[in-house]
């Protein structure tokens, strides 16, 4: 933010007074330049370009753990594409997403109105509310698993206690409660993030804009709808670029609670992905699962340049 | 407050705003108040909080209160033992683990700090040919996920002889760290002022000088919240770790928590507790210090 | 008081396996002199992964037996543990890459995916049937890659029937029925009278595949022929389904989130009253009888195994863990791994260490009969004779990598699923596990 108001001064200076050492190093910038990038470059190519190419050609192999495989076209595709299981772990990863990063934006813009909002102890909650988020998914998921436990589940334990209900609840053995069970887990370790990082947005938004529409007789509404949203609308769009991606591509979570079942009806592409390459062997067919989600993520990709774009466009040449 | 208004100062802003906030609350009673704020965000801190208290009761319950709901009243315990505690420290490799998780984090972190520091200093700084594209396909890489690189990348940690050994995380994680710390560092070398970095070139430092002396020195805060956002990024980190890795002994506790617990087909809830507790317990502490590094590192990385 | 009692008891346990390894030590040493087939190489050093164990007195003797063979041939053996499901990655892994332990110890047709990366064992295998009566016939097919010995097939975990007799008695049985429709009848009153059974339909690789092939088989129905082609779209597939769903209807409800601790945790806790299982459930509640519990030594007294019934078919079609043993082709020292093979299943290193897994294991040969566990305790009689009455992986078809991957894929427990929770007719379901099936046996 600084730096902005100082940029012109910059090219002034640069133009003036420092030509000379500029215009030196003009002439090996580009080579400098390769040589402060070149550890980051290395690790990228090496660790993330390089297997993400190589993830697609295994796709078009039958490679098996243990054994290199040889190219077969698209026939893993083909036996995926007539695969009932496969199918229902691209709804399930659909659905899981969908789901859960539309709650998680509703409770999260929620939960940062209210933290937005002056109180006592701001800082302490804030701080606390972000814990399920520092906390490693495994461990807290470890945690779930318990509390979702088929006999001895607590919150079984609670609502029976409050005559509400006098039965088990079957949380992870039945398709729809596993299913809403595993969307919760990721609910509770998502919102913090999207709050908090909607917080700093709204904390960004001048206070003047509510008083003078207030003054003009807005309605609370009315001024989230018109001034807290647009201003905030790009950092929606990245954050929930964000937590979309990581939602679709979770792993973890599910490994922890249902390992996919149950009878799949929790098996997201990632994990089917590990379920058929590292236990089943058959690398080829993980990786084209793999493959399959590159389209979805490229989508989200998309979705993110455009909230980028726009906001650029937005706050245009004015004061960013 | 029309003075603040024409300041472009992020903090002033803030402050106006929080007086603004303030000046419409008392339009609300104390009733109101309540069920607005407080009673919300009261259920929305007990479900957040609710896992741990049950994650740290487990810990200490005897197995026998464990199983038996009806029995004892569960949310309670009068018979706190250590022993699920004393057996994860004493009777099982969870030292090892803890050991193996933090010098995998800190030896990643560490790499990938230095990897994005020269990285973001070249796009903002050097602005060689190219950069711009450089910082976007930075972007994309953050974007990537490890549940589809894993199956891939298995095949190149055989290959290159890193299986099962630390130096398979050490050199991966970092794959995940350095989009993201390259993109926050370079949102604060963008504060640092220019003509700092002029006056030095003009009295004939170099660029590695400048780099050292100048600007790390101001970027310390973005140092301090990347390796503590990498950090707790390395900890996190599962999928990789549960394939690379194959040795007990090697193992990250978030791996080891999922895999070393079962004797044969008995859980042991206990120490499944209390392995997650103490393993979350460095984060938290650290996060507990550094909260508002934290936060700039989560929000700035959205934002820039 | 509980404590000292408890650390009393641990340190008995320890001076029996002491003086279990002290008594071995000498006619260890005895074997190393006259039997031994093959002399370790000097300055051998092996490493042992093995599924971990799941009763603790098991992996004591078995620690008595490593350091017997230690004793008597100078050659350090480390065992490393991994979860059931995890050795099958890690060997596979091991044998591409050509490093890591020298034996891999794991389940069902594990030698078969690599079967050119395992060391001929052979003469071992030779020696040893023909000292003891000969291999039962499941051994050798898990054993055996054409004519060669890959592994040796070295014990079985018997998968039982485990019940409550009091609860089968209130329910109006005086004994576990022996055929399937009679175990319908019984699974239905202890629904009646609110003592349900219950087994693991969740991704419960040991006791989710044990229940779900039994039930398979004994209708008739098999996912391959004798030739690998795909038969599971049959009508006795059929019948096996809605066999399942009669079943699934009358259990307690979450059996298809039960992986394979759900059940043991759920029977310990009174939950269920019959469920499926190796024997220790029964071994665990010994154990907290031993350690004062009064209510377990109750249940200990209570709890019974029987084997599976027989269905339509006419004969056992029970499905029990093999635990077959190789030797990598890459290890340094082959005849060391020879000669621990060799030495672990001589009767006396075997039927002690048998002993000390109280019936969670079965012997693989024919004089493992007269092992003193078969007379210790009358419960483990129905685990006795496992290696004689289970069937392989892959039923009909070949023991091999296409066998693993339809059980790691849970292909048939999948299936069983889908019926059960009724989202899918019988019909639906079979046909997504024949498609699953093709996909993998093609």
């Amino acid at each position: 933010m600084a730096d902005v108001p100082l940029s012109p001064t910059r090219s002034a200076a640069a133009k003036a007074g420092g030509a000379s050492a500029w215009t030196r190093l003009q002439t090996n910038r580009n080579w400098l330049g390769l040589w402060f990038m070149l550890p980051a470059a290395g690790f990228l190519i090496l660790f993330l370009a390089y297997p993400l190419g190589l993830g697609v050609w295994l796709s078009f192999t039958d490679s098996r753990i243990g054994r290199p495989g040889e190219f077969i076209g698209f026939e893993n595709y083909a036996w995926l594409w007539g695969d009932d299981v496969f199918w229902l772990s691209v709804f399930n990863t659909l659905l899981y997403t969908t789901v859960a990063s539309v709650l998680k934006f509703a409770i999260g813009l929620y939960l940062a109105l209210l933290l937005n909002r002056h109180m006592r102890f701001k800082a302490i909650i804030r701080a606390v509310v972000l814990i399920p988020f520092i906390v490693p998914t495994v461990l807290s998921a470890v945690a779930f698993w318990w509390i979702f436990d088929t006999q001895f589940s607590i919150i079984t334990w609670m609502l029976q206690g409050l005559g509400l209900i006098d039965h088990q609840i079957n949380w992870l053995g039945d398709s729809t409660m596993a299913r809403a069970s595993v969307i919760f887990a990721n609910i509770w370790r998502g919102v913090p993030f999207i709050a908090i990082t909607l917080l700093a947005g709204l904390q960004t938004v001048p206070g003047s804009l509510y008083e003078a529409a207030t003054i003009d007789g807005a309605t609370r509404w009315q001024l989230f709808r018109f001034i807290t949203y647009p201003l905030l609308t790009p950092i929606i769009a990245v954050v929930m670029t964000f937590s979309v991606l990581f939602t679709f591509t979770d792993f973890q979570l599910i490994w922890v609670l249902t390992r996919g079942g149950p009878f799949n009806a929790t098996h997201l592409m990632a994990t089917l992905s590990y379920q058929r390459a590292i236990l089943g062997g058959n690398l080829g067919e993980g990786a084209a699962i793999a493959t399959a989600m590159i389209p979805f993520l490229l989508a989200a990709i998309m979705f993110s340049w455009f909230g980028l774009q726009r906001r650029k466009w937005q706050s245009g040449g004015s004061d960013d | 407050m029309t003075d603040a208004r024409t300041s472009t100062s992020r903090m002033a802003v803030t402050v106006e705003q929080a007086d603004a906030t303030e000046g419409m609350d008392y339009l609300e009673t104390r009733g109101r108040r309540l069920v607005n704020l407080w009673l919300p965000l009261g259920v929305i801190m007990v479900v957040l909080l609710f896992p741990f208290y049950w994650m740290g009761l487990t810990a200490v319950k005897p197995d026998g209160e464990l199983i038996d709901l009806d029995g004892t009243f569960p949310l309670w315990t009068w018979n706190p033992t250590l022993k699920h505690i004393t057996t994860l420290l004493f009777e099982t490799d969870y030292p090892v683990w803890l050991w193996n998780t933090m010098m995998v984090s800190v030896g990643a972190t560490f790499l990938s700090l230095i990897a994005s520091i020269g990285a973001a200093y070249a796009i903002v700084r050097i602005r060689y040919r190219g950069a711009q594209w450089v910082g976007g396909l930075i972007f994309l890489a953050y974007l990537v996920p490890p549940s589809i690189l894993f199956i891939p990348l298995a095949m190149i940690i055989v290959q290159y002889g890193l299986f099962d050994t630390p130096f398979a995380l050490i050199l991966t994680y970092p794959t995940i760290l350095i989009p993201f710390s390259t993109w926050l560092l370079m949102g604060y070398f963008k504060t640092i002022p220019y003509e700092l970095e002029e006056c030095a070139l003009i009295d004939g430092a170099t660029r590695w000088q400048i780099l050292i002396k100048i600007i790390l020195p101001l970027a310390i805060p973005g140092l301090i919240s990347s390796f503590i956002f990498c950090f707790t990024l390395c900890w996190n980190e599962f999928i990789y770790a549960l394939v690379f890795i194959s040795d007990a002994s090697n193992k990250t506790v978030p791996v080891a928590i999922v895999t070393n617990f079962t004797d044969g087909d008995i859980f042991r809830w206990g120490s499944i507790m209390a392995g997650a507790l103490i393993g979350s317990l460095p984060l938290v502490i650290l996060y507990a210090f550094f909260v508002e590094h934290y936060v700039a590192a989560m929000t700035g990385a959205v934002k820039e | 008081m509980n404590l000292t009692r408890r650390s009393l008891l641990r340190s008995t346990a320890a001076t029996g396996a002491l003086a279990m390894a002290t008594s071995l030590t000498g006619w260890a040493k005895a074997w190393a002199q006259t039997s031994m087939l093959h002399a370790p190489e000097e300055g051998a050093t092996l490493q042992l992964l093995r599924w971990r164990r799941f009763i603790q007195s098991e992996e004591d003797s078995f620690m008595a037996l490593v350091a017997a063979f230690t004793a008597a041939t100078g050659v350090p053996v480390e065992v490393l543990s991994e979860g059931m499901d995890d050795v099958q990655p890690k060997a596979s892994v091991a044998a591409n890459v050509g490093s890591g332990p020298d034996m891999f110890w794991g389940l069902y047709s594990l030698p078969h995916l690599f079967s050119d990366r395992c060391i001929d064992v052979t003469d071992v295998a030779d020696y040893i049937g023909n000292k003891y009566g000969g291999w039962a016939p499941s051994a050798e097919v898990y054993g055996k890659s054409g004519d060669q010995w890959i592994a040796l097939p070295v014990a079985y975990n018997a998968n039982l029937i485990n019940y409550r007799q009091s609860a089968i008695a209130e329910a109006g049985f005086s004994e576990m029925p022996g055929d399937t429709e009679g175990f319908l009848e019984l699974n239905r009153a202890l629904n009646r009278i609110g003592k349900p059974a219950g087994m693991a339909l969740g991704f419960a690789s040991g006791d989710g595949n044990a229940w779900v092939h039994w039930c398979l088989w004994s209708h008739g129905g098999n996912l391959v022929d004798a030739d690998d082609n795909v038969i599971i779209n049959s009508p006795e597939t059929e019948a096996a389904l809605v066999y399942a769903k009669n079943l699934y209807d009358v259990w307690i409800p979450g059996t298809a989130s039960w992986n394979d601790s759900f059940n043991n945790k759920a029977f310990l806790a009174e939950e269920v009253f019959l469920t499926n299982n190796g024997v220790s459930i029964y071994a665990a509640a010994q154990n907290a009888a031993a350690e004062g519990d009064e209510k377990m030594a109750a249940m200990a007294e209570d709890i019974n195994h029987a084997y599976w019934p027989v269905g339509p078919v006419g004969k056992p079609t029970e499905f029990h863990i093999c635990y077959p043993l190789m030797g990598m082709t890459y290890t340094k020292y082959p005849n060391a791994v020879k000669a621990f093979m060799q030495f672990m299943m001589e009767a006396e290193n075997y039927g002690p260490w048998l002993n000390g897994a109280r019936a969670y294991l079965s012997h693989a040969y024919a004089a493992g009969e007269d092992f003193a566990v078969w007379t210790a305790d009358p419960k483990f009689a129905p685990a006795k004779p496992a290696a004689y009455r289970t069937l392989t992986a892959g039923g009909l078809g070949s023991v091999g990598e296409k066998a693993a991957s339809a059980l790691a894929d849970f292909v048939v427990l999948s299936m069983i699923a889908n019926a059960c929770s009724g989202r899918s007719t019988p019909q639906d379901a079979m046909r997504v596990a024949e498609r699953q099936a093709q996909r993998i046996y093609r």
